[in-house]
């Protein structure tokens, strides 16, 4: 039987490295994701995870269990990724002029929702969205993306989002919205439904 | 309230906005079909969002990611590294207590046993050292003395 992940920890702590090599096995696809969706490049992905769960490991001593693990290394990977956007993209624009009014029109509200239909998991159309997530995804400016994904991969609320990223409250709700507006766009066009009235779902 | 002033909070988690928004907010929902739209439209962008990613990472081969994790952790941060012949010796004791709580006894017992066979047996040996049990660092001496059998049980020394 799986040992829960405090057990593990716990153990962790007190130098077992097999405890600890659980922990990453088990928590590994999740933080990739999360770091994926942030940072976009595969192999920049996985540097970030990697590193989070260094981190993970030098500072677990300071871990309270209050939280659960999984929200503190999600919480890590997210610092790890954002970091490295800014470090390596010191340069780029991440302001919400970034994107642009006709973007925002192409889609119609309930376009997107729509195609997908009331049953969303066994869709042909949704199975295409997905892989095609990450493409979208790219097209979103960095902190727009940040945001985008820490909030549906980790239901960070606009407080917790606003604390991490050094932004007021207000802009992370705009942000948000814009990154939201932007993707359906994009996931409608992909998909051949950006214009109202163009026969989305079959 | 507006759609432009309704559109950012829509998507919000429960217990989110303060009370008077989120009234505002249903007010405004219940009335305006292209703002219920819009929120149909996140909670699909929501489920693609996480599918999506879940996924790519799915696709990752991660089969080395834990060793390439592991590699960058200092040795000396796990318990009983670096572990040379004494210190798996002594990880090996710790891991069987038993083992090793009976071993340190076992000199003594055996020096007993030996103590009382000889003296059932009528032998008659030195007057002061009869005999000696070794095992691992462990000595047992049994002294026969005038006032009877003494067993002394302590760290054997090199070359007795």
């Amino acid at each position: 039987m799986a040992l829960p992940d405090l057990e593990l920890v716990e153990r962790a702590r007190g130098g077992d490295p097999e405890a600890f090599r659980e922990l990453v096995v088990r928590h590994q696809r999740r933080v990739y994701a999360v770091a994926l969706g942030i940072v976009k490049d595969r192999d920049l992905a996985w540097d970030v995870s990697q590193e989070a769960f260094v981190r993970v490991h030098q500072h677990l001593a300071e871990f309270r269990e209050e939280s659960s693990f999984t929200t503190w290394l999600h919480r890590i990977t997210a610092r790890v990724a954002i970091d490295l956007l800014r470090k390596e993209r010191p340069g780029r624009r991440s302001d919400v002029a970034d994107v642009p009014e006709a973007v925002l029109q192409e889609a119609a509200p309930g376009v997107l929702a729509t195609a997908l239909g009331t049953n969303p998991q066994e869709t042909v159309l949704r199975h295409e969205l997905s892989a095609r997530l990450t493409e979208a995804l790219g097209e979103l400016p960095d902190l727009h993306r940040a945001i985008l994904v820490l909030r549906e991969m980790d239901g960070l609320s606009y407080e917790e989002l606003s604390l991490r990223l050094g932004i007021p409250k207000g802009t992370v709700m705009s942000r948000l919205f814009h990154a939201r507006k932007k993707m359906q766009a994009l996931l409608a066009g992909y998909a051949g439904i950006d214009a109202p009235g163009r026969g989305a779902a079959p | 309230m507006r759609c432009a002033g309704a559109a950012p909070l829509l998507g919000s988690l429960p217990g989110e906005l303060d009370p008077t928004e989120g009234a505002l907010l249903g007010a405004h929902l219940a009335t305006c079909e292209a703002c219920r739209a819009r929120l149909s439209d996140i909670e699909a962008l929501s489920g693609l969002v996480q599918d999506g990613l879940r996924t790519e990472a799915a696709r990752r081969d991660l089969s080395t990611f834990a060793d390439g994790v592991m590699a960058r952790i200092p040795a000396s941060a796990w318990r009983g590294a670096p572990a040379g012949p004494l210190e798996r010796l002594r990880a090996f004791l710790r891991r069987h207590r038993v083992l090793a709580a009976a071993s340190a006894v076992a000199p003594a017992l055996a020096a007993l046993a030996l103590y009382l066979y000889i003296g059932r047996t009528g032998g008659t040996g030195p007057s002061e050292l009869s005999v000696e049990v070794t095992s691992e660092d462990l000595a047992a001496i049994v002294l026969d003395t005038i006032d009877g059998p003494v067993i002394l049980v302590g760290e054997s020394s090199e070359g007795t």
